[in-house]
């Protein structure tokens, strides 16, 4: 795959931040069937290793955005993309064994519980709310949903947004806000 | 998220702006004191956050969803002879989803020729062993043995008499028959074929049947086809039927 071997490591984060559909592409498709052999070969089923990889692919997209992750080169970001993937899958398989073998000792489980749930409690709270805003977006009405993909996903500038849409540019504003307001009392209402 | 304030369209594109690193010098000096000595605009900035992530990464989910199901239908890279990975990748793929599909349809169909096939077989019944045919002793001792499933030690038995008489349209019927019940498809269409090359023959219209069910079990279609409309069975037209549509 050309696009992503073409271009240093700092222009792909760039692209990468911006969104750029064609390295995203890229990056999901040329490594997607490594994942899956990786998955099929440790009890996992096609539907696992898509799951799996796609949340993979979200955490490295998130990581290479809060500059979480800096890949040096493509070998790099590949490498990153794979051991994610194998980590999760890992993570799931020993998960389901703990559930399978520990039901005997409740006493510290609770223990252990307790002081893992103090420690990530505001973790929980920023995902929960995240994913609320996920939800609230997924199920929100489609004119908004395509400005705000638009502006937000996209990062297309407002005066082309407004050309799109053969608006002007304070109509366009108006309407994005008026939109984001939709979202924000959609997601207040799922929690 | 607070449920208690209310946002203006310019606080939104205020802390955007933020957000974003599109502030002046003077701009983001205000804004991060404003930040610090004020907790409520404080969670006002993070909730704002929240929002244009949780925006980002679900259009990114749905993003990569299509991105899935356009995923071209390869093998696993690491399956590739390195040489490959030289040539226009494109024209690789279009080649290999070109294989995946015949071979897709071809694995398909075949399911559903095996499954018409195990539908409508069942082996030939044999024929009736009476006492009296002492000439034929070996040929009817062998039927008991095919009558009792006991296939090989009938088609053992028969092999020697084939030999002598070779155009026998009984024992290359039976042979046939033999082989189709245990399996060994290959090996029953060569017998079989032989009696539908003969001009005469009482088991002419059994053996056109079960050598059309072979080429069918075999996945050659269209000779199976054309197999079955030879012989006049009520269950050659049903099966025929079934393969047109």
């Amino acid at each position: 795959m050309n696009t992503l071997t073409d271009i240093n490591s700092s222009q792909i984060i760039e692209l990468i931040k911006n969104n750029d559909e064609r390295v995203l592409k890229s990056l999901y498709q040329s490594n997607f069937h490594k994942v899956e052999a990786f998955v099929l070969k440790n009890s996992g089923t096609k539907e696992h290793a898509k799951d799996v990889y796609q949340e993979a692919f979200i955490t490295v997209w998130n990581n290479v955005k809060t500059n979480k992750f800096t890949p040096q080169n493509n070998h790099s970001l590949n490498g990153y993309l794979y051991t994610i993937s194998k980590n999760k899958w890992m993570d799931h398989l020993r998960s389901k064994h703990y559930k399978k073998t520990v039901v005997a000792s409740k006493l510290n489980h609770f223990e252990i519980s307790n002081k893992e749930t103090q420690e990530s409690h505001d973790d929980i709270l920023k995902e929960n709310r995240l994913q609320g805003v996920m939800q609230a977006f997924k199920d929100l009405g489609l004119p908004c949903k395509d400005l705000l993909t638009k502006f937000y996903f996209e990062k297309k500038s407002m005066n082309t947004i407004a050309e799109e849409l053969q608006l002007d540019a304070a109509s366009t504003r108006n309407k994005k806000y008026r939109c984001m307001q939709k979202l924000r009392e959609l997601a207040l209402k799922k929690r | 998220m607070n449920p208690n304030y209310n946002i203006t369209q310019e606080e939104l594109e205020y802390i955007e702006r933020y957000i974003n690193n599109n502030m002046t010098p003077d701009e983001l000096a205000g804004f991060e004191e404003k930040l610090n000595n004020n907790p409520d605009f404080k969670n006002q900035v993070e909730d704002i956050k929240t929002l244009l992530l949780g925006i980002e990464t679900q259009a990114l989910t749905e993003k990569i969803e299509t991105f899935h199901n356009e995923l071209p239908d390869t093998k696993s890279p690491m399956e590739q002879p390195s040489k490959v990975r030289h040539l226009d990748f494109r024209k690789w793929v279009a080649a290999a989803a070109v294989i995946i599909a015949v071979g897709s349809f071809w694995f398909f169909n075949g399911n559903s020729n095996s499954k018409l096939y195990s539908k409508y077989y069942a082996p030939d019944p044999g024929l009736p062993t009476t006492m009296s045919t002492q000439d034929n002793f070996v040929f009817y001792d062998a039927m008991v043995n095919y009558k009792r499933q006991d296939y090989q030690l009938a088609i053992n038995k028969w092999q020697p008499l084939l030999t002598n008489k070779p155009e026998n349209d009984t024992l290359n019927y039976f042979m046939g028959s033999a082989y189709l019940a245990k399996g060994e498809t290959t090996t029953a269409i060569s017998y079989l074929e032989k009696v539908t090359e003969l001009k005469e023959s009482a088991f002419k219209n059994d053996a056109f049947y079960y050598l059309g069910l072979a080429y069918l079990k075999n996945n050659k279609i269209e000779l199976a086809k054309e197999t079955l409309k030879q012989s006049n069975m009520a269950d050659s037209k049903t099966i025929l039927s079934e393969l047109e549509d």
